[in-house]
């Protein structure tokens, strides 16, 4: 189930601030007012008062101006956000590097560093099997409780097993539990970071953590100042899964683009037609030369984990290039020169287009509908046009867990070979184990599809809709486009 | 037979981003009792989000407009109502 989190709108309520400034040419003498717009005197505050609030919102405005929490500096605690934009605007695209996600030390509220704890309903029995239990001897009573000693504590678990009164829990670290190639760990203050050399840039520690401390470092001063310079050309690249990402027709999304200031707008899911028939003419060929597997090479988050976690299986990944680099090419030669933004629910996309050179600036769904608000447009109302480049249903259904797999799969029949399907649905320590001896595990000629985020694009980290919702748009749109051909 | 509730629930896009998503899922989540009782009905912008301090999403129960809304929220409302 996809809960609603207020850390999200509170994130969003932030960017339609900002962009407003933006639109309206204030944000120099405006933005060091957004804290106290957001969080004014009379408010109740999240954390123990108004001013820690404020000093969180104050870091989450520099992420959003595509800053990294990490850089600051002692002496930066009283620079001005003012002074951060001034940087911004000198520095361009030159401030963003490799480094994709921020945490915001002020939110982060150092979870506890054990695993297990030991709540009231402890009697503090004769029989104490947790402490003759403890492998650590980490747990001692007081005042006729049981404490665990957070600094000894392995969270082996064996004390809660042991308790006939249920009372020790299990308590995790959400964003520690939630990533999948334990990238991110406590410092010595109990504060997390994130470990560049692991991280994959899946976003799901973005998604867990209870108090929005991990933001990404967000292109939207970039892309909102490219469309306010009138000499500057901008092409918005829109992910398949765009689609039913604002309860309207997609057409109506791109008319609400081009009313934003976007110059033309592209479908992905058409380079996703290019991926599909370049990876079976790939496959096709691997297969000739006596491979009996390849994996989709589409998800940037699954490379990365490739690349960082399970370079062995290196060659059996794909090298055609993603929908957004195709999609971003073909762009790049209609209109020479103009500013290329993916838009899409993908945190690791950013890191792609950053190492990538057919794309510009990355915009999540939510970044884009904030925006929206900001310029006061309102999709359900625009009207249903077509892309300037519109895809088939093929490149569309790459939005969703099995798209690839399918139309690879398809492409490679017509060719006179039939191949089995795998489908790694998420991206979790089991699929890891598989992957890595995947070679061992097929038996027959097999295209593997592998997406990190389970159910596929339109669960991402960066979207607006609840999948199934969504779900319902794109069933709809891949029903029509079937109809009509 | 005539519903009880006829409830409105804005997709304009500034309810939609911040919380209105959730709320398309209402007709899924809400307990049989009160899905007899009740009329869903999606709408364009309810022109209720323009003020500044405007609390989106809204939601419109017959005649009472609710800010902020949640689907916790329109349970309760349904069940004091």
């Amino acid at each position: 189930m996809n809960y609603i989190n207020n850390a999200a709108i509170i994130k969003r309520q932030l960017i339609v601030r900002l962009a407003k400034m933006m639109l309206a040419g204030n944000l120099n003498s405006r933005i060091d007012f957004i804290p106290l717009q957001q969080a004014p005197k009379d408010y109740e505050a999240m954390r123990c008062c108004v001013h820690h609030d404020r000093a969180v919102l104050h870091h989450r405005l520099m992420a959003l101006l595509g800053f990294a929490i990490e850089n600051e500096q002692p002496e930066d605690e009283i620079r001005t956000l003012a002074s951060y934009v001034a940087e911004a605007e000198q520095k361009g695209d030159s401030r963003l590097d490799e480094k994709i996600l921020t945490v915001i030390d002020e939110a982060c509220s150092s979870c506890v560093r054990a695993n297990y704890r030991v709540t009231n309903a402890c009697r503090g029995c004769v029989a104490r099997q947790c402490l003759m239990n403890c492998p650590k001897k980490a747990i001692k009573i007081e005042n006729g409780h049981a404490v665990i000693n957070e600094m000894l504590c392995i969270s082996c678990g064996i004390c809660a097993k042991a308790c006939p009164y249920h009372s020790i829990i299990y308590q995790p670290i959400p964003c520690e539990e939630a990533c999948p190639v334990n990238a991110i760990s406590q410092n010595e203050r109990g504060i997390e970071r994130i470990d560049e050399n692991k991280c994959i840039y899946c976003g799901k520690c973005v998604q867990a953590c209870p108090f929005g401390a991990i933001m990404e470092r967000s292109e939207i001063f970039d892309v909102i100042r490219s469309m306010l310079d009138k000499n500057e050309k901008t092409i918005a690249l829109i992910a398949p899964s765009i689609i039913g990402q604002f309860n309207t027709d997609m057409g109506q999304v791109v008319t609400a683009l081009k009313k934003l200031g976007f110059d033309h707008v592209v479908e992905v899911a058409y380079g996703a037609d290019i991926t599909a028939e370049k990876e079976v003419g790939e496959f096709v060929e691997r297969i000739g030369h006596g491979s009996i597997c390849m994996t989709s090479s589409c998800c940037p988050a699954y490379v990365q984990a490739v690349d960082k976690h399970m370079p062995e299986i290196k060659n059996l990944v794909s090298s055609t290039l993603s929908p957004m680099q195709y999609a971003g090419e073909w762009a790049g030669q209609q209109w020479p020169g103009a500013r290329r933004i993916f838009i899409g629910p993908c945190v690791a996309k950013r890191a792609e287009a950053r190492a990538c050179n057919f794309v510009e600036n990355v915009l999540t769904f939510e970044e884009l509908g904030s925006i929206f608000i900001a310029a006061n447009i309102d999709v359900a109302e625009c009207e249903d046009v077509a892309s300037d480049r519109i895809a088939s249903s093929t490149g569309r259904s790459f939005a969703i867990s099995g798209g690839v797999c399918s139309a690879v799969v398809n492409g490679t029949a017509k060719n006179g070979i039939k191949a089995e399907e795998k489908i790694f649905n998420g991206l979790d320590q089991k699929a890891f184990a598989s992957l890595r001896a995947i070679e061992k595990i097929v038996k027959n000629v097999t295209f593997i599809e592998v997406m990190t985020c389970e159910g596929g694009c339109m669960h991402g980290p960066g979207v607006i809709s609840n999948p199934v919702v969504a779900r319902r748009f794109l069933e709809k749109i891949l029903k029509d486009q079937a109809n009509d051909s | 037979m005539e519903k009880k509730f006829k409830i409105t629930i804005c997709s304009g896009t500034t309810c939609y981003v911040l919380g209105g998503a959730h709320l398309m899922m209402l007709e899924d989540v809400l307990p049989d009792d009160l899905k007899e009782k009740v009329e869903i009905i999606g709408s364009t912008c309810l022109q209720a989000c323009h003020g500044e301090n405007a609390r989106a999403p809204f939601v419109r129960i017959n005649d009472y407009l609710m800010e902020n809304a949640s689907i916790p929220k329109i349970v309760e409302y349904l069940r004091t109502h």
